[in-house]
């Protein structure tokens, strides 16, 4: 079966530093992937370079019949890979509307909206959070909506950058969860993490980044 | 006495609806909201772009856009003048001692304190807000639109604080707009008028109107801060 993306070379440097060296890496169908790594290796930039949202010196990348490169990275593959910060950034209005957004961008019909976005708070279990505005969640309910808001658009790949860190017990176990969750079938998930729970999770493959070059 | 029947004479007009005061209230608001109105979307989109581009050049258009907040009023009706007049490149516009051309120079006014607002905002947004748009699909123009509606109230701030200082500019509309009663004749040029013909009672009216407009803006100010803070 092809693998969902394949990358034959990333490369970043910093300031004459290399940072980032990887190569042959390919995400299959239905992976989940924990990268790990030391503070300051990368993990933050390899995947916002994945994402599109950082550029790299050299990328050969293909997703889906789409190539980037470091000059080109295609709106079709925005639309694919979705990336969420350690510390998601929510918009200051309705949990509902911060799920709506990336449904409206790419023209999804008002009802399947409405639909879509009813079952990705029952998935995330915020329901009750509805009247809330962002500013007011906890760390772990922040980075539920924000899973909640990158599954509704149904991405072939979800990176996740850090998503237990300076959570409590419960919101970890909730976190991990609906990771698990949604690395099934025709998508993957690549989550960058310290976390000794996540790490040893049953049937997810272990990527170790070191002085930039991953250990697939 | 005379301050106190001149204090009582003013509110008597007021209250009365004298026509001429109104008028200028009316030509003062037109030509301040219009000169807003114009200058609005293209500070916002200068203030934007520097904020979120690097270029050659980008600290210096920072340092020259603070630099125009203090740029006296006079001077830009002075420059205004020189192109309008019949012997300016733009005399053949006939705009000069008109309405328009005090909306053109209460735009150029407004344009630096628009912008630098937007800017100063933009610049210290979250740098995770345009992460998170351009994340969930959004393109350029989308993403842009979405960083400044999460810093609206600041660029609110701005609009408001530039109509604080077109409404009360008396420099420029003077010079371009020649103070026609009727016509140009706006609150700050009528005041000035009326105050050196001995007519105080119009020009406390008048400054208690500009007063009035100024208590707005203030409130509206401390709702919008009220607003920004983190719920």
């Amino acid at each position: 079966m092809s693998p969902i993306v394949s990358i034959s070379r990333a490369v970043k440097s910093y300031g004459g530093r290399g940072l980032l060296d990887v190569g042959a890496l390919e995400l299959g169908r239905g992976d989940l992937i924990v990268l790990s790594g030391d503070n300051g290796s990368g993990k933050t930039t390899f995947l916002k370079i994945v994402a599109g949202l950082e550029h790299a010196d050299v990328l050969h990348m293909r997703c889906n019949g789409f190539e980037a490169d470091r000059r080109r990275y295609p709106r079709e593959l925005r639309r694919q890979i979705v990336y969420v910060h350690q510390h998601p950034y929510l918009f200051n209005t309705s949990i509902a509307a911060n799920i709506h957004y990336g449904l409206k961008l790419r023209d999804v019909d008002e009802r399947e909206r409405e639909r879509r976005v009813r079952d990705a708070i029952g998935w995330a279990g915020v329901e009750h959070l509805q009247s809330v505005l962002p500013a007011k969640l906890s760390g772990g309910e922040k980075q539920r909506v924000a899973l909640a808001r990158a599954k509704v658009l149904e991405p072939r790949v979800l990176l996740v950058d850090e998503p237990t860190a300076s959570l409590d017990a419960q919101a970890r176990a909730q976190v991990i969860e609906l990771l698990q969750r949604t690395a099934t079938g025709d998508n993957c998930v690549v989550v960058a993490c310290h976390d000794k729970e996540l790490l040893e999770l049953p049937g997810a493959k272990r990527w170790h980044l070191d002085r930039g070059r991953i250990d697939a | 006495m005379y301050l106190l029947d001149a204090t009582q004479q003013a509110f008597l007009r007021l209250a009365g609806g004298d026509r001429e005061l109104w008028t200028i209230v009316w030509v003062s608001l037109r030509v301040s909201l219009l000169a807003l109105a114009l200058a609005t979307p293209f500070a916002i989109a200068t203030g934007f772009w520097i904020a979120s581009h690097r270029f050659a050049g980008r600290r210096f258009a920072i340092v020259a856009l603070q630099g125009l907040l203090s740029f006296p009023t006079v001077v830009v009706g002075l420059i205004l003048y020189l192109l309008l007049s019949r012997s300016g490149p733009l005399g053949p516009w006939h705009l000069l001692f008109t309405q328009d051309a005090m909306i053109i120079g209460q735009a150029v006014i407004a344009f630096p304190v628009l912008a630098a607002f937007t800017l100063a905002a933009v610049a210290g947004a979250d740098p995770r807000l345009r992460e998170t748009a351009v994340s969930l699909g959004a393109g350029p123009l989308r993403s842009a639109l979405t960083s400044l509606y999460e810093v609206r109230f600041a660029v609110i701030a701005g609009v408001l604080n530039g109509f604080g200082r077109v409404i009360s500019e008396v420099g420029c509309s003077m010079m371009v707009g020649g103070n026609i009663a009727g016509l140009t004749r706006n609150i700050p040029t009528a005041i000035a008028l009326e105050t050196s013909k001995g007519d105080f009672a119009q020009g406390i009216a008048l400054g208690t109107v500009l007063m009035f407009f100024a208590f707005v803006v203030v409130a509206l100010l401390a709702v919008i801060q009220e607003e920004r803070k983190p719920q």
